[in-house]
């Protein structure tokens, strides 16, 4: 028996390795783009400049719509989500607003107006792009309303979902997307 | 839980894929970093450069430094700074399933090893998973993501378009990071200290270092017992399950350093007990009479602090060395503004008058209400400060009312309190609203006068959960705070400080056991707050929930507003949110 322990472990280890490798080669080139149906949550937020707003009412705007969730002092994920959305708002020009960007924290206990208004400032954000806080129940609720509950604001993953004009069905796309992968998805949303 | 639990559940929570990232990347840092090369001394004047470089993302010039992230989205440097993800120590992160490797020289600098912990590889020995960089490669890898061994960095990490000589000045900078071990280091010993001032009764004391002291008993006993030829197979079993072998030969220790007299001495008595005894970082402490001496000498001498016990932190966005586990006083004040503000639709029109004792409390708590304000652009506060003994009578609150024409008082004060909420309650041209604060008010909630209740808004920074107590060793369950109203008002924590300093402590032996074992050897102070700032929410049975995140340095965020009912056996009920927006 002692034997077949390091061939069992080398099976064990060329697995992880495998998959290793796999991710540096592929990883941040694919996602998961599928289409859902959401009930939006009648609950209250608040945005970054304090102002309380009707959430269900805001995702009832006619204009496309896209969310993410995100937490002020994220590492990683959140950044480059933002910077997507900062990009996609540059690449639409001078009428930013008429794509809603919506981003919802994660971490609404430390994400005061105050952290959300300086954490758009420092990505350079454009009017059509807010950032919504609330009491952590509302906040789980809105999760639970996307799918995309977590427990904890540290086992996050990253999540962009898309609700073209004047439609009731919700693109859901899990992963990261490069800019022209997420601008492409824009524009086909927007070509609706 | 246990501990291990808890990571294994962590895993478990990821996929598999980031699980293995997590497993193998990771595990080999600790043998590198043990590395003690000699290395070279550039001018502090070009460290600090490169430091700007790598923590804000602005080059030695001034300007920002130009990134592109996911392969063509341009991005100012300052938003993509190399510390938002490699994080202050340099030793990288695990997060959203994105795992971003270390950057401080010691792992740059020689081959990435595939090295599985407490395993010996004379079987099958692993290629190197990449070759050591050197100041050229690396320089290409920043510039464009093209490693040494042909292949492309994920595009998650930005390219930074920096000229030969900004280059260089990072390249140094990353070369000096988490290079040697802080002081508090030895092959054998992580030393700590306990800071506590003389104002502190024995009770609170002992109920502060008991379970620390206790923890680091069991830890180290763990230790002698695999130094034994008996324990030999536990080292090895414990050292191939643990996430860091480093522990099962390192003992922990605890000095407690005890601060007397004036604050304006307790700076040179703490550089002489750490002249004495250099320790890796201070855990828990607690003082009655303020803190910023405290604090001040972990920022000079960059020493974490985690979790001190007092109600008067150091109330910063950007000091980065001391972890409280809430603002204190100053949280209450904010809660106070933040109420007022929500409740009056965004404004406070009238005048709100701010009755202050001359006291530490007074000022913590004004602090806090009147930078609130401030912050949310509403009209600056009238502030009417009391001396120590002066009474707050009748005819001071009338014509306070009268000539402030006020529908708000807050009263920031503990010996007069009922005496004025009395008399306001009996006058005519009374208040809409009085805001007092539970704990500078102490056993006092329970008599606040009946006719009073109805307008008296108190400020409450404690859970109204029963949390269970965390043991040392396991339990993370998230308690929810749901009720709407406290019954049981003997359990008001302020009444128990002997309790919740004993709380506080278990909470830390918690945090410790999980950072200790996720630093996975790289005992440098940064990363043992880079690594803290990765753990997960931890339950508290004093504010429900302690939430931590990169930079976040005050674990508790919340505060409620509540009031009493009247009668003689009156309830606590929620007047707001946890956290108030």
């Amino acid at each position: 028996m002692r034997g077949s322990i390091p061939s069992n472990l080398l099976l064990f280890f060329s697995i992880i390795l495998g998959i290793f490798h796999c991710d540096l080669s592929h990883a941040g080139t694919q996602y998961k783009r599928t289409i859902e149906n959401y009930s939006m949550p009648d609950v209250v937020l608040v945005n970054q400049n304090g102002a309380k707003v009707r959430f269900k009412e805001l995702m009832q705007s006619n204009k496309p719509i896209i969310v993410d969730f995100i937490f002020g002092t994220c590492t990683t994920i959140c950044p480059v989500l933002s910077a997507g959305f900062v990009n996609l708002q540059n690449k639409i020009g001078s009428d930013s607003k008429k794509v809603h960007l919506v981003s919802i924290s994660i971490d609404p206990e430390n994400d005061t107006p105050m952290v959300m208004n300086e954490y758009l400032k420092r990505y350079k954000a454009k009017p059509g792009w807010d950032f919504l806080t609330g009491s952590r129940k509302d906040i789980d609720t809105v999760m639970k309303a996307f799918n995309a509950y977590i427990p904890n604001k540290m086992s996050h993953y990253p999540l962009t979902l898309m609700r073209p004009s004047g439609d009731n069905k919700w693109i859901r796309i899990f992963g990261l997307m490069s800019s022209l992968e997420f601008i492409s998805e824009y524009q086909k949303m927007a070509n609706k | 839980m246990t501990v291990m639990g808890h990571i294994f559940y962590n895993w478990l929570s990821k996929s598999a894929f980031a699980t293995a990232l997590i497993l193998l990347p990771l595990m080999h840092i600790s043998d590198a970093s043990a590395g003690n090369e000699p290395l070279l001394s550039p001018s502090s004047e070009s460290l600090q450069l490169g430091e700007q470089m790598y923590r804000n993302g602005i080059l030695p010039s001034g300007e920002p430094i130009q990134a592109f992230v996911k392969g063509d989205l341009p991005v100012p440097g300052t938003a993509f700074s190399c510390v938002s993800c490699h994080l202050r120590g340099g030793l990288g992160s695990v997060e959203g399933g994105v795992f971003t490797p270390p950057t401080s020289g010691l792992q740059l600098f020689q081959p990435f090893k595939i090295l599985f912990k407490g395993l010996t590889q004379t079987f099958f020995p692993f290629p190197d998973r990449r070759p050591a960089y050197n100041d050229t490669t690396l320089a290409e890898v920043i510039r464009s993501g093209a490693t040494p061994w042909g292949s492309t960095l994920n595009d998650v990490m930005p390219r930074y378009l920096l000229e030969d000589n900004d280059m260089a000045v990072l390249i140094t900078y990353l070369k000096s990071l988490s290079a040697r071990f802080p002081p508090g280091i030895s092959d054998t010993t992580i030393h700590f200290a306990s800071i506590i001032t003389e104002d502190v009764s024995k009770e609170e004391r002992d109920s502060m270092l008991a379970p620390l002291q206790r923890y680091i008993n069991i830890k180290n006993s763990q230790v002698n017992s695999y130094k034994s030829s008996l324990g030999k197979k536990s080292r090895q079993m414990a050292e191939n399950m643990m996430v860091s072998k480093e522990l099962s030969t390192r003992k922990l220790t605890l000095s407690v350093w005890l601060l007397k007299g004036a604050q304006n001495t307790w700076h040179t008595q703490l550089e002489e007990y750490y002249r004495q005894e250099p320790v890796f970082a201070l855990l828990g402490g607690i003082s009655r009479s303020g803190w910023r001496p405290i604090h001040q000498f972990s920022e000079d001498n960059k020493i974490p602090c985690i979790l001190p016990q007092t109600d008067f932190p150091v109330i910063s966005d950007t000091d980065w060395y001391t972890l409280y586990p809430s603002k204190g006083y100053y949280q209450e004040g904010q809660a106070a503004a933040r109420y007022l503000i929500s409740t009056q639709e965004g404004k406070t029109d009238k005048k709100v008058v701010q009755i202050v004792r001359n006291s530490i409390e007074g000022a913590a708590l004004s602090a806090g209400f009147e930078q609130t304000l401030r912050e949310r652009n509403q009209p600056p506060v009238v502030t009417v400060q009391l001396q120590v003994g002066e009474k707050i009578t009748s005819g001071f609150l009338q014509q306070i009312i009268k000539k402030e024409n006020t529908e708000t008082i807050i009263l920031w004060d503990d010996t007069d309190v009922l005496t004025a909420l009395e008399s306001l309650s009996s006058i005519t041209n009374k208040p809409k609203s009085v805001f007092v604060s539970a704990r500078y008010l102490g056993d006092k909630l329970h008599k606040l006068p009946d006719n009073a209740r109805e307008f008296t808004y108190i400020t409450y920074p404690y859970s109204f959960a029963k949390a269970a107590v965390p043991s040392a060793m396991g339990g993370s369950i998230l308690i929810e705070d749901e009720s709407k109203t406290l019954v049981n008002l003997a359990q008001l924590p302020g009444h128990k400080p002997p309790e919740t300093a004993r709380q506080t402590s278990e909470t830390i032996t918690q945090l410790i056991t999980m950072d200790l074992m996720e630093m996975r050897g790289n005992y440098y102070r940064d990363n043992f707050l880079d690594v803290l700032g990765m753990i997960p929410d931890q339950p508290s049975p004093t504010y429900a929930r302690l939430s931590f995140g990169p930079g976040q340095r005050y674990a508790s965020k919340g505060c409620y507003i509540v009031q009493l009912t009247r009668g003689e056996s009156p309830v606590l009920v929620k007047k707001s949110a946890w956290v108030i927006h």
